[in-house]
């Protein structure tokens, strides 16, 4: 049986009047039903990008240049965009980041929880809405609160009816873009007790989203880090986080305090993110790396196996191969 | 509503204080109250209060009702507060210079212009003109003098020119008319002549000018600076000079920069804006020293850059310059890093650290992150709807904490190490409401340790068996409501009254383990027809030292003077 869902290679460019920019270089990961993954990675990595690419809700101007998606075992890249739809929401459904501004200010959330089941399913409004009130429950909140408007619920809560809107139509995969980000430290342990509840409970599958590598650490099985567009390393939780192969995973470990661990101020990753116009040669991270030799700013590592499960793209480790030079396409702009 | 009530902190110098607790809990309340941005409704903001005096401080506080205690505090607020703010009655003293204050305005409305008339006209012609002349001068520099000094330097030098002129001017103006009244010439200048001749009812009237003028220039300067005082309080008086040495870094470097000034303009306002260098060379200097002590190399590079030119990390870096700029010594941090990502968070904190090292720099520390408090701060305050729960070293606030909120904060913050697993105590609800703050305890209906005496009230009661009423329990009552004195009443069902007391009875003690209301419960008496609940008394835990430096204020961790009582039927 195929995983549940399977990345492969996925480019994503944006045209930009500042040029092309590659959003997305050659992301692979691998996600198996009721298992979370993890997207980890500073902003301007791709992390929110991926997940759009996945849903097919790219903006305008951004295009999947190569690479496949397959969801069950279907490759989803050359599905017309009417069939997305039933695949969509039903299959695979997202929690946009910033539940502050996603909900509609001026619509009842009963109604905005209850669209998405009459829009896909087909559903009649009044067993809609009773599913809403259904949702709702499921997701902590008394079911009287379905004719609330947003403003009436606390960030928190408002969370939560993301979530719930997430849930409508009985998805295999839910993404979840930094679905903690801006909440506070109770509401946030709050919400990731409910998302693994749910997991647990509704057997899903999970993408999370998420710049707080120690959120990540909490939840999820496997971890995938990105920099710049491209994945530097992707494993199991407890090995990623206890034994960071990748220069630019241990500067990110190393970069958060553990209020568990010993007194010590986290080290800082010198430099900035570079423009995703004009990435360095060779391995994106070079700038950065404490470790960088010759080969770094010439070749650019692959994503290979180090050990079951492991993979990593940097040159520090021998049997780490180059990423063949693609042929120059010249597009119009 | 009530935001902060009653926060008491010291923070001592160099050290780095952390403020943490969730958003809404008054956290950065008590930040902008310190720096005066917010103007606090009571208490007091003390700086550089030596140890002694502080200790004196906390003393006569404890006694509000003796009038000598008073009294000192009073001078110690004078002295060291910033909040401070004169309120003396009126004094005999006081209405008689604000009745010559009154005087001199109406002499100046109705009088003065003519005489100042005829002085310009022909000066010196009449003694009567010299009059309006010099009470105008006195008033005049009555008004100067009544501006107080914001930094001693400059402004005084200028008052004191200003009033050395002042005489300049009155003294030739006065020598000439007295001369001309007594002689009658001008052109010769005569001492003996003068000395000669009687005083005249003209000479009366002009040395009474003087004398008007004399007063009008005291009487209006001190009333002045007396209704300042007053009305601002002395600390807006002296507010502009501490200022510069108290500065705020603030939380979002998108917002909190002016996107249409370059860094230089951002760096050199708050030089020109408290008047610290209005001398291009000088300013730039400062400008480039603060860009170099915060990362920004080579300065020359960024100078003319405007933030949107900037990285996240450099705007921040920006924003702390500007603050920097001032030379101050005590800095409030308003979650300087949680807008930024990772890799740059801890450039910006090593920063702040190592500014701490090189200049003595005093932090409050204001964050949501407890982890980072971990790493930074030397003294921990956990704020739960605007007051302080616990207080004491990281080590024991953080390794060790005592408060259940503490605790419960503490465990679910998450840890980058999969190895460091702990029990998470999640706390139901979301934080109240500041303007409907819980009686008793504020913490205790989220508190999963609450007992009987933390403020069960009666809705808390009433709402817990109605819902275990709605669950099928307590078939015995009809109902459950408030009477009017306020107590929990049950109504009676078929089985009279001892069935449902004892049910009560049952319910509480098999129960209030896990539903915490129930707790609160002291006795069940049947009346006429109902049944009432009354409730344990409860009072509000103060923060108490309970090691040294370690304060918390918990019934758990301080228990109550009077023993409670135990549930009867």
């Amino acid at each position: 049986m195929p995983a549940l869902l399977e990345v492969r290679d996925l480019t994503i460019e944006f045209r930009t009047k500042a040029g092309i920019v590659h959003a997305v270089e050659g992301a692979s990961f691998n996600v198996e039903r009721g298992e979370a993954m993890g997207l980890a990675g500073e902003s301007g990595c791709g992390k929110t990008t991926t997940a759009l690419a996945l849903m097919r809700l790219l903006p305008y101007n951004g295009r999947i240049v190569r690479g496949s998606i397959s969801f069950e075992g279907r490759d989803l890249v050359p599905v017309p965009e009417d069939s997305m739809r039933a695949i969509r929401w039903k299959e695979m459904s997202i929690v946009f980041q910033g539940a502050m501004n996603s909900l509609n200010p001026v619509q009842r959330v009963g109604r905005q929880i209850a669209e998405p089941i009459m829009l896909h399913e087909e559903a009649e409004p009044e067993a809609s809405f009773k599913r809403a009130g259904d949702l709702l429950e499921l997701v902590g909140i008394s079911r009287n609160r379905l004719n609330d408007y947003p403003h009436e619920f606390s960030g928190g809560m408002r969370q939560r009816v993301m979530i719930a809107m997430a849930l409508a139509c009985n998805p295999k995969l839910v993404i979840a873009d930094e679905p903690v980000t801006a909440l506070d430290v109770m509401i946030q342990a709050q919400i990731l007790d409910l998302l693994e509840r749910l997991r647990r409970e509704l057997h899903l599958a999970m993408i999370l989203i998420s710049h707080d590598l120690s959120v990540l650490a909490d939840t999820c099985e496997q971890v995938t880090i990105m920099y710049a567009g491209k994945t530097m390393e992707s494993g199991k939780t407890m090995d990623l986080f206890t034994d960071p192969k990748h220069p630019y995973t241990q500067g990110l470990v190393g970069a958060f305090p553990d209020i568990r661990g010993p007194r010590n101020m986290p080290e800082a990753i010198p430099g900035d993110v570079p423009s995703l116009i004009s990435p360095p040669s060779g391995c994106v991270f070079h700038p950065r790396c404490k470790f960088a030799f010759d080969r770094c700013t010439k070749a650019e590592p692959a994503l290979t196996e180090l050990s079951v499960g492991r993979r990593a793209a940097c040159f520090l480790y021998p049997q780490v191969t180059e990423v063949p030079p693609r042929p120059i396409v010249i597009t119009e702009v | 509503m009530r935001a902060v009530d009653g926060v008491d902190l010291d923070i001592r110098r160099g050290e780095v204080f952390c403020l943490v607790g969730e958003s809404g809990c008054g956290k950065t309340s008590t930040g902008k109250a310190i720096l005066k941005l917010v103007e606090a409704t009571d208490g007091d903001i003390l700086l550089e209060m030596p140890e002694g005096e502080a200790r004196a401080y906390e003393d006569v506080r404890q006694r509000p009702d003796d009038p000598e205690a008073r009294k000192t505090l009073d001078g110690l607020r004078r002295k060291y507060s910033v909040t401070w703010k004169e309120s003396l009655p009126w004094t005999v003293e006081q209405a008689l210079k604000s009745a010559g204050a009154f005087l001199a305005a109406v002499f100046l409305a109705i009088v003065a212009p003519s005489l100042l008339l005829a002085a310009v006209v022909e000066p010196f012609g009449d003694p009567w003109s010299t009059i309006g002349l010099c009470v105008s001068i006195g008033l005049i520099l009555g008004l100067i003098g009544s501006l107080p000094p914001t930094r001693l330097s400059r402004r005084t030098r200028v008052i004191l020119t200003l009033l050395a002129l002042g005489s300049i001017i009155v003294a030739p103006i006065s020598a000439l008319s007295l001369h001309r009244a007594l002689v009658g010439d001008v052109s010769r200048f005569d001492v003996g002549a003068a000395l000669a001749t009687p005083w005249t009812q003209e000479l009366a009237a002009m040395l009474v000018g003087f004398a008007f003028g004399a007063i009008a220039a005291g009487g209006s300067s001190s009333l002045l600076l007396d209704w300042r005082s007053r009305s601002e309080g002395m600390a807006g008086i002296h507010m502009r000079s501490i200022r510069r040495r108290l500065q705020l870094i603030f939380q979002d470097p998108y917002e909190s920069l002016n996107p249409k000034q370059s860094v230089y303009e951002i760096v050199s306002e708050p030089l020109a804006v408290n008047r610290i260098s209005t001398n291009p060379g000088e300013t730039s200097a400062l400008v480039r020293e603060a860009l170099t002590d915060v990362g920004l190399r080579p300065p020359e590079e960024f100078l003319f850059r405007f933030p949107h030119e900037l990285s996240g990390g450099q705007r921040q870096r920006v924003s702390i310059a500007a603050a920097l700029v001032l030379q101050p010594d005590f800095i409030v941090a308003d979650e300087p890093v949680s807008m930024l990502d990772v890799s740059i968070r801890t450039e910006i904190l090593q920063v702040m650290m190592e500014l701490r090292t090189r200049r003595g720099i005093t932090y409050l520390f204001i964050t949501h992150d407890l982890s980072l408090a971990w790493v930074l701060a030397d003294r921990i305050a956990v704020m739960y709807l605007g007051k302080i729960v616990e207080m004491g070293t990281t080590e024991q606030v953080i390794g060790h904490p005592m408060h259940p909120y503490t605790k419960a904060l503490i465990s679910v913050v998450p840890s980058p190490d999969p190895r460091h697993k702990v029990e998470r105590i999640i706390l139901k609800g979301e934080r109240p409401d500041p303007s409907d703050i819980p009686p008793g305890c504020r913490f205790h209906p989220r508190c999963p340790f609450a007992f009987e005496r933390c403020g069960w009230t009666a809705e808390e009661v009433a709402d817990q068996l109605r819902s275990l009423k709605a669950g099928g329990m307590l078939a015995t009552a009809s109902g459950v409501d408030l009477s009017d004195a306020g107590n929990v009443r049950l109504s009676m069902g078929s089985g009279g009254p001892d069935a449902l007391v004892r049910e009560l009875n049952a319910l509480v003690s098999e129960r209030r383990e896990t539903l915490l209301p129930l707790k609160g419960i002291a006795a069940v008496h049947a009346t006429n027809g109902f049944v009432e609940l009354s409730l344990h008394a409860s009072s509000e835990p103060p923060l108490l030292e309970i090691e040294p430096g370690n304060s918390v204020a918990c019934h758990l961790v301080s228990p109550p003077a009077t023993v409670s009582e135990s549930l009867t039927a």
